[in-house]
């Protein structure tokens, strides 16, 4: 991780969010527009029964179902992106390597994508009138270290795509898979645990919904849930970005 | 210096480099010339590390590429195909991108994109984001990334494809002034030989994927045939009799009548048409072309005349 290339990938950000301001808007309005029609789509069944804490539970997934599409998609959509666009081979240019680069893009994305979710959790809280006490340092403390084992995953799907370049749909699968993730319960230690940012979905949920105290231990499981997918995937992306070299496929689109 | 050191690449069975070896020093513009196909654009790609190469090892200032990638602080590069910048941002946006992403930032960068903006003639598009630019624009976009950071060594892989006369006449202009002021070092690949003639200090011709010429243009000139002698009869020569009325360094091609002669120097025709007047032989046609560069380069090719 460097910071010159993180503040550099920051005002890559903010210059493209300022010029494209109507497309920076309408994707905000358009994950608003989606959840009010899931919120209201499941209000009157949710409420028949008496159970407020549900819709409570939907709100926060959708927050933690936005932030974890995000950041898988940090590795990927830019990749993918920037091989349409057309300077994927510039980036690999870069003197700290083409993985430090990504990391850095990722974090400033991830740190947008949390100014990003705050604005949306607050619209939808206000239309919807389901406020949740959220303690937002702990809140995105979590996020931001459940995300690494995202990155890790968007580092592998990103070597698939060096080789073998529409992956697309595998993309849109694993969105839809996100929305299982967020809502799978990996803690205490179970066999969810080991999937990429259930942990941090978890743990988010029992200090956000339950209003419990942080568990180191629970902690722990996430950081190492979080490594574990990182190196995985920095592993993986190496070994099929040499094959790319290897066969000239680089920037190929 | 940068110099490429017998260097080889190949895919499955197909040989793209082959014991290619040459050397860029700072100040000094390098022309990498070959037909599609040649190894130009593997090389290139090799040296910036965008391929893994079989053999033979590339070193910046005695270092190896492969041990480390800081040296790519030291490189620019324009890559073929307009695939440099990124399409969303204006031309100083993407210069001053490319070069925090090699980690050159502050006053001097700043001042430095300003000039050269400037110089390309890209003032009166500041606001234009590169998807916006022409196709010219879009090159000297990339080439203002390239010389953000004024990198020792500069790749340009087919700058001149799709420029315009006055654009080319700029771009020439550019690197000539960036190699003696700034001292910066040019491979420039290209099928442009008039482009070349103009600007390089020295030419490495490749022909697939293996050295085939690497000196002065001068002396790669002075290997180029000048003229070409065009001679069509009513009735085939025999060769034994052509081969003898040529002298020197010549390249005959018989194509049952038509007869075709490549050769460096007037009077080496003479032979041959004093044969043609002592025998009567009346020729259908008769022409003696004077080669560009161009075909004077496709015919050193064709020969595979090894240096």
């Amino acid at each position: 991780m460097n910071i010159h290339l993180f503040v550099n990938e920051l005002r890559l950000q903010w210059h493209e969010m300022r010029q494209y301001w109507f497309e920076t808007f309408s994707s905000l309005f358009f994950l608003i527009g989606i959840f009010l029609g899931l919120f209201y789509g499941i209000k009157g069944f949710v409420l028949e029964q008496g159970d407020g804490q549900s819709l409570d539970g939907l709100v926060l997934g959708f927050l933690l179902w936005t932030f974890a599409t995000g950041a898988y998609g940090s590795v990927t959509k830019s990749l993918i992106e920037d091989t349409q666009k057309g300077y994927i081979e510039q980036l690999f240019l870069c003197p700290n390597g083409f993985i430090s680069l990504m990391l850095c893009r990722s974090l400033s994305e991830n740190l947008v994508g949390l100014v990003m979710l705050t604005i949306i959790a607050y619209i939808v809280m206000a239309i919807t009138g389901n406020w949740l006490t959220i303690n937002f340092a702990y809140f995105y403390g979590i996020l931001l270290l459940a995300a690494p084992s995202l990155v890790g995953f968007g580092l592998m799907i990103s070597g698939l795509a060096l080789l073998f370049k529409r992956v697309e749909t595998v993309g849109a699968m694993l969105n839809l898979a996100f929305m299982g993730l967020v809502a799978l319960d990996g803690l205490p230690l179970n066999i969810f645990t080991f999937l990429p940012f259930v942990p941090g979905a978890s743990l988010a949920r029992d200090v956000v919904l339950d209003q419990s105290a942080l568990r180191l231990d629970y902690l722990l499981i996430v950081i190492a849930n979080s490594l574990v997918y990182l190196t995985i995937g920095i592993y993986m992306f190496r070994a099929f970005e040499k094959q790319a070299k290897k066969r000239n496929l680089i920037g190929q689109y | 210096m940068l110099a490429v050191k017998e260097l080889c690449k190949s895919y499955a069975t197909e040989s793209a480099l082959s014991n290619v070896s040459f050397s860029l020093n700072r100040g000094e513009v390098v022309a990498l010339l070959g037909a599609n196909g040649s190894g130009k654009t593997t090389t290139v790609q090799s040296i910036c590390r965008l391929i893994e190469w079989d053999q033979g090892e590339i070193f910046i200032d005695n270092v190896d590429t492969r041990r480390s990638s800081a040296f790519l602080k030291q490189i620019g590069a324009v890559l073929g195909g307009c695939r440099n910048t990124n399409w969303r941002l204006t031309a100083k946006q993407n210069a001053d991108y490319f070069a925090r992403l090699r980690g050159f930032s502050g006053a001097s960068i700043r001042q430095n994109i300003e000039t050269l903006h400037t110089a390309l003639g890209l003032d009166e598009h500041a606001k234009k984001e590169v998807m916006k630019l022409s196709t010219g624009n879009k090159q000297k976009a990339a080439l203002l990334c390239a010389l953000s950071y004024s990198p020792d060594f500069v790749l340009l892989d087919e700058p001149t494809l799709g420029l315009d006369f006055n654009t080319v006449n700029d771009l020439q202009r550019i690197i000539k002034d960036r190699a003696e002021v700034a001292e910066q070092g040019f491979l420039v690949t290209s099928h442009d030989l008039g482009f070349i003639d103009k600007i390089c200090d020295r030419v490495v011709v490749l022909d697939h994927g293996k050295l085939l010429f690497e000196g002065s243009l001068d002396t790669l000139k002075a290997k180029l045939f000048k003229y070409e002698l065009t001679i069509e009869l009513n009735q085939p020569l025999e060769m034994t009799i052509l081969n003898k009325l040529w002298t020197g360094r010549f390249d005959l091609h018989v194509d049952q009548r038509t007869i075709k002669v490549n050769y460096g120097s007037p009077d080496q025709s003479l032979m041959m048409l004093h044969y043609l007047h002592e025998n009567n032989i009346q020729p259908v046609q008769l022409k003696i072309d004077s080669l560009s560069m161009e075909k004077a380069y496709q015919t050193l090719v064709q020969q595979k005349e090894v240096k």
